[in-house]
């Protein structure tokens, strides 16, 4: 008897699995049938690699000193390898820190209804939530269900889900319900004292990443303030936010205006990568260019401030050609 | 004679220190009343106030109340805060009167109860104007430290308790609220798995079902019984066997 259950639950799993791999290709297919060039997403290598360069590595901004107990500090003599060793390992760690967070797709809603007892109608007047909270269960595997006062019995949405691990699993700096900081009124506020930063980090401490909260808050415009985030971990998510708004071009200009060169030839690889049948995409292809004539391309095709981009890689070039002399 | 003078003089001697003690109050709380305009409503509402003394308390609450409750921030930019205060923390200059040279390790629980206000009040009641609220950030600047963000102690600024938990809420709703600087710890990202595929969060699939000629198992078709068997169990239940079997 034990033995057929178990291989019941077998071949179900099997069935199971058998499902979810026919859907996931399913996906795939229709993904690949929808763009004729492929598309490059978030997670792929290059365009990681793009990001990460974009994003810079300003260590003395990275290691910003953080509001928290004082220690004395602490002096300690070593030679040039081991300051390059100690630096390296700054480095690193710098890196760790500058991961982005993920961009995901939003997360669909949860509206799986379990039973429907109408003899259980009228019991009361409050709805019970039953919690799994087992301690080794990752947070997205474990059930939470819902039994409401009418008797039925469905799994908790995704905001009930969120306030219930909270509740039982609480997380350093996030809140049950969220703060005010995100109203409209005080966001203003706090961007008019260019405190960007902040508001993204509360942002990731307290929604999840494919949460649709997460999402507006991360797509608010910068307006032109580039230098706030340039060397924080959002630099990375912003860049490609704009990219997939085709809204480059403030970001262009500003990294030109501060001689960034190789970073703005980055960014226009990168929207080349992501839209691949666009014009500047399609002659860039063409013609196989590399570096500055990528950037005329795109300032021909694509901008809307075409005579900034073309003075700016003029001046370049003339100062190149100068400083080789 | 000796007798009426002796109880006169215990008369006095009983009264005397309560008239004074009352003369003493009552300047107190004509200084505290003189000093600045007043801000009552709070101790209104607090002590039982009867029909007769309400109907008094309007005609004195419109010139009673502080300049300042509506904005409190704009003290703090006003010529008396600045010639009182100048650059410094509003507590600085205050210090508590106690024995010995360790303080109590609490400050006092309240200095003003009612209408009576204590003697040397602490920093935030001795200034009427000076109101505790989540917007008026610079003065909540002042009792958090600017190195390490944490808010002071009480032995260290002297304010009273219920001051001092009035401040901790303010600041914490400025917090809340983005008008003051809240250090985060860092998200990391790199362990969680965003696929959403498991049946917690995903549709339950459907229950299998089996469609009509499909077997259990699959290999219940591809087994062939023994013939021997089979005619011994045929034989054994032939009474029971349904006729066309």
């Amino acid at each position: 008897m034990a033995t057929f259950s178990f291989t019941r639950c077998l071949v179900r799993s099997y069935f199971c699995v058998k499902c979810v791999d026919h859907v996931q290709t399913r996906l795939q297919t229709t993904a690949s049938r929808s763009s004729k060039y492929s598309k490059s997403q978030f997670t792929d290598t290059e365009v990681q690699d793009i990001l990460t360069k974009i994003t810079g590595l300003d260590l003395k901004k990275v290691f910003q000193p953080i509001r928290q107990q004082l220690t004395p500090p602490k002096y300690k003599l070593m030679t040039d390898t081991e300051l390059e060793e100690a630096v390296r390992k700054a480095e690193e760690q710098a890196k760790h820190l500058l991961k982005m967070p993920p961009v995901l797709p939003e997360r669909k809603p949860v509206n799986d209804v379990l039973s429907e007892d109408q003899m259980l109608e009228g019991m009361g007047t409050a709805k019970y939530v039953f919690t799994d909270i087992n301690f080794n269960v990752p947070h997205r595997e474990r059930f939470i269900v819902v039994r409401e006062p009418s008797g039925t019995l469905r799994k908790a949405t995704w905001n009930e889900r969120d306030r219930i691990i909270q509740v039982y699993f609480p997380k350093e700096g996030r809140k049950i319900t969220p703060p005010p900081i995100f109203k409209e009124e005080n966001l203003r506020v706090v961007f008019e004292q260019d405190r960007h930063e902040d508001v993204l980090n509360q942002c990731v401490v307290q929604f999840e990443p494919d949460s649709a909260e997460f999402k507006n808050v991360m797509e608010i415009d910068v307006h032109g303030k580039y230098d706030l985030l340039r060397s924080t971990r959002f630099f990375g998510g912003l860049a490609w936010h704009l990219v997939n708004g085709r809204r480059i071009d403030g970001l262009l200009v500003d990294m030109l205006q501060s001689d960034l060169m190789q970073d703005a030839v980055r960014l226009v690889r990168l929207f080349n990568l992501v839209h691949p049948q666009s014009e500047s995409a399609q002659h860039a292809q063409r013609q196989q260019a590399t570096d500055l004539d990528l950037l005329k391309i795109y300032a021909q095709y694509e901008s809307n401030r075409a005579g900034f981009i073309e003075l700016a890689v003029q001046t370049y070039e003339q100062t190149k050609a100068l400083s080789s002399f | 004679m000796a007798a009426s003078l002796q109880r006169i003089g215990i008369v006095i001697c009983r009264t005397f220190p309560v008239i004074l003690q009352r003369n003493i109050q009552a300047q107190r709380i004509r200084d505290w009343k003189t000093s600045a305009p007043v801000l009552r409503l709070n101790f209104r509402a607090l002590s039982s106030s009867s029909s007769s003394s309400s109907s008094a308390d309007d005609t004195d609450s419109t010139e009673v109340l502080s300049r300042y409750s509506d904005r409190p921030w704009e003290y703090l930019e006003s010529e008396e805060y600045i010639e009182r205060y100048g650059s410094k923390p509003v507590w600085s200059n205050y210090r508590r009167n106690h024995k010995g040279g360790v303080p109590p390790q609490k400050t006092r629980k309240t200095c003003i109860r009612g209408d009576k206000i204590c003697g040397n009040p602490c920093p935030i009641c001795r200034d009427p104007n000076i109101i505790v609220h989540y917007k008026n950030v610079n003065l909540l600047q002042q009792f958090i430290s600017p190195q390490t963000g944490i808010v002071h102690d009480p032995i260290r600024t002297g304010v009273c308790m219920k001051q001092q938990k009035l401040l901790n809420k303010a600041i914490e709703t400025a917090r809340d609220c983005g008008l003051l600087f809240a250090q985060l710890p860092h998200v990391d990202y790199s362990k969680e798995d965003y696929s959403n595929t498991h049946g917690a969060v995903a549709p339950t699939p459907a229950p299998f079902s089996l469609s009509s000629g499909e077997l259990w198992y699959p290999w219940y078709g591809s087994i062939k019984p023994d013939e021997r068997e089979l005619a011994r169990v045929k034989r054994i239940y032939k009474d029971y066997l349904k006729p066309d079997v």
